[in-house]
């Protein structure tokens, strides 16, 4: 498996589409899956198969590729193995964001339904904006420093948004459900909408492989080795960033996959960048749409928040293959 | 002849009665809570409701019978608790339950978010978003829509009128006193330094004033806010109600905390629990907990029968 890891990668994956598009409240055999996936079945199943679970599944998969994908790209940027894309700043800037869109009225339209997630992506990418300003020395950005900035400026959103949820008269429940995993029902629109950022960040990871190589040896070294280190640095950054705020801006705050799909692809198909971040991004969506399958399904007809399920189920989960791995420092 | 007469008169009775019983054919339209267009070929007879006072507001103008599904919290009347649950309304709604159930109308209210309409919508379901009422006046007219919703119109006008009537029989009967106690309404005493109380502007406040009471929790400034149990100390209030009755809170713990058993409300035994329902739940059971309020704080003014 370590040879030949994306085959693997993708039968799984693929399990976890087929899971995700056959599972639901109501039950709906094989065959009329089948049926309604060449358009025969009822309208009742082709309703649900084509408007409900189609649209989820394809949001939830990309969703679990932008986490996998920065998350990996987080802890080769960072050198740190407790790195996630939320550390500096995009989970509570796109709560801020959420929130201050919550408090106004919009009217019942298109852009109106936008505005939400819209203001979270926007918040997001200035949050991060202001921690990568606020971390520069000269012309480098150290990464304690980013790690730093990005802890108080969370700190700082985070307590700004929950004093907003205090005045908000009403719309407190809105926000924490949209704080445990968003509103991932709006369909194609919503994943037409973070599709272009989450392409972008993404497609530009995937190649950061070998850079991301280097850097594992220190900014130092691998200036010395000929990487133009700031400017790869920002790069990663900002694609990450990217697509993790795309993500959590119509998705919600999904934790804990960022944190340890990477882990995983590193504990099965080892350390190497240029295998790890495209396995986390497969790994990532699997993962996401297990959670999403789990969410529907353990208290039916009640949907749990998604954010919930990836830490509760993901954390044993984690720590049983951790305790199952033999080899010892991988990190 | 005479037989021919009375033949053709009966006909045309009977033509005329039909008109004006029959059901106008063709649209109903509306215009909800959002601003949205809503049309409906006829009456719904099969109604999904999200909010748990939509659902007793269905049940009270006789419309239970077309009730097809209904939120988890949804528990009152009894009979809705024997309506199919689609699950829980937080975050996102069981949309495979409530396309599966077929309904011909959704009824959401404030507690639910222009995103579930719309993806409810996005299914094709007809969905009528209600905003909630602000004044007694908005509960009435509630009331009738919900009838002319549901076809139940003749019933949801009596409705309105005499929950019109018995709140009007309260406010003329404060209407000329003199001693308003004060009253402090305890939603959450989790925090018994700073329970969570009623702020202006809801409809519990303007509750206590219609039953001739000071809601203390006026000087806040938001309108679901925690207050200090220092300010509750300062103001001394002649009643405590407790609305979190319902999860554990009884008269007795109130003695207990620290610093409450000095209050005169407390020590004069004038600490009553309450169903937050009566007063939370925007639907007729609003006019009951006026009613309630009454009782409490001016019983001499309720009439004894």
């Amino acid at each position: 498996m370590r040879r030949f890891p994306f085959l693997p990668a993708f039968i799984f994956l693929l399990l976890a589409l087929l899971l995700s598009l056959g599972i639901g409240s109501v039950f709906l055999s094989p065959a009329e899956l089948l049926n309604s996936l060449t358009g025969r079945g009822s309208d009742l199943a082709n309703s649900i198969l084509w408007k409900i679970r189609l649209p989820r599944t394809v949001l939830i998969a990309l969703t679990g590729m932008a986490l996998g994908g920065s998350g990996a790209a987080y802890q080769g940027l960072f050198r740190n193995p407790l790195a996630d894309p939320f550390l500096i700043g995009i989970a509570s800037g796109a709560g801020l964001g959420a929130v201050l869109a919550m408090s106004v009225q919009w009217p019942y339209t298109f852009w109106g339904l936008m505005a939400i997630p819209l203001s979270a992506f926007f918040a997001a990418l200035l949050t991060v904006a202001v921690v990568y300003f606020l971390a520069r020395v000269g012309q480098t950005t150290p990464v304690t420093n980013l790690i730093l900035a990005g802890v108080a400026v969370s700190a700082f959103a985070t307590s700004l948004m929950s004093f907003l949820m205090l005045q908000s008269d009403g719309e407190l429940r809105r926000a924490m459900s949209w704080l445990m995993g968003g509103s991932i029902q709006l369909g194609w629109t919503f994943t037409l909408a973070m599709l272009p950022y989450l392409l972008i960040g993404l497609g530009v990871l995937v190649f950061s492989g070998h850079a991301l190589n280097l850097l594992q040896f220190g900014d130092e070294q691998a200036q010395q080795l000929g990487l133009d280190v700031v400017r790869v640095k920002r790069i990663i950054l900002i694609s990450a960033s990217l697509a993790t705020a795309a993500a959590v801006a119509f998705s919600g705050i999904i934790g804990f996959i960022g944190l340890v799909v990477p882990h995983l692809s590193r504990l099965w198909f080892g350390a190497d960048y240029k295998r790890l971040l495209p396995l986390s991004i497969l790994s990532g969506a699997t993962l996401l749409l297990v959670s999403d399958v789990i969410a529907r399904v353990v208290l039916a007809p009640q949907e749990l928040p998604v954010g919930i399920v990836t830490a509760l189920a993901g954390a044993p989960f984690f720590l049983w293959v951790l305790r199952r791995s033999k080899t010892q420092g991988l990190w | 002849m005479l037989s021919k007469t009375i033949k053709i008169t009966l006909f045309f009775l009977l033509l005329l009665t039909a008109c004006t019983s029959a059901l106008p054919a063709g649209d109903l339209t509306f215009t909800d809570g959002l601003g949205r267009e809503v049309k409906l070929d006829g009456p719904a007879q099969r109604v999904i409701t999200l909010a748990p006072s939509l659902t007793e507001v269905l049940f009270a103008v006789g419309a239970g019978s077309q009730v097809v599904g209904r939120d988890d919290f949804s528990d009152y009347p009894a009979e809705a608790l024997n309506v199919a649950s689609i699950g829980s309304t937080f975050g996102d709604l069981n949309t495979e339950a409530i396309l599966a159930l077929e309904p011909d109308l959704v009824l959401a209210a404030e507690i639910n978010t222009p995103e579930q309409v719309k993806s409810l919508e996005d299914l094709g379901i007809t969905v009528y978003y209600l905003n909630n009422p602000l004044t007694f006046a908005e509960l009435y007219d509630q009331v009738r829509l919900v009838g002319q919703l549901t076809g139940h119109e003749e019933e949801a006008d009596e409705l309105a009128e005499s929950l019109s009537a018995r709140v009007d029989a309260v406010t003329e009967a404060v209407g000329n006193v003199t001693e308003r106690p004060t009253v402090f309404y305890e939603i959450d005493g989790t925090d018994p330094a700073k329970p969570w109380t009623t702020g202006p502007g809801t409809f519990m406040d303007t509750m206590i004033t219609m039953a001739g009471g000071v809601n203390i929790g006026g000087v806040l400034s938001d309108q679901y806010a925690q207050i200090s149990v220092e300010e509750i100390v300062a103001q001394n209030p002649d009643f405590i109600i407790l609305g979190d009755a319902a999860f554990g809170v009884t008269v007795e713990s109130i003695g207990e905390r620290a610093g409450w058993s000095d209050l005169t409300a407390v020590q004069d035994g004038h600490v009553i629990p309450f169903d937050d329902n009566l007063a939370s739940r925007p639907g007729p059971r609003l006019v009951d907990g006026l009613e309630e309020l009454l009782k409490i704080l001016h019983p001499e003014l309720v009439p004894t029968q």
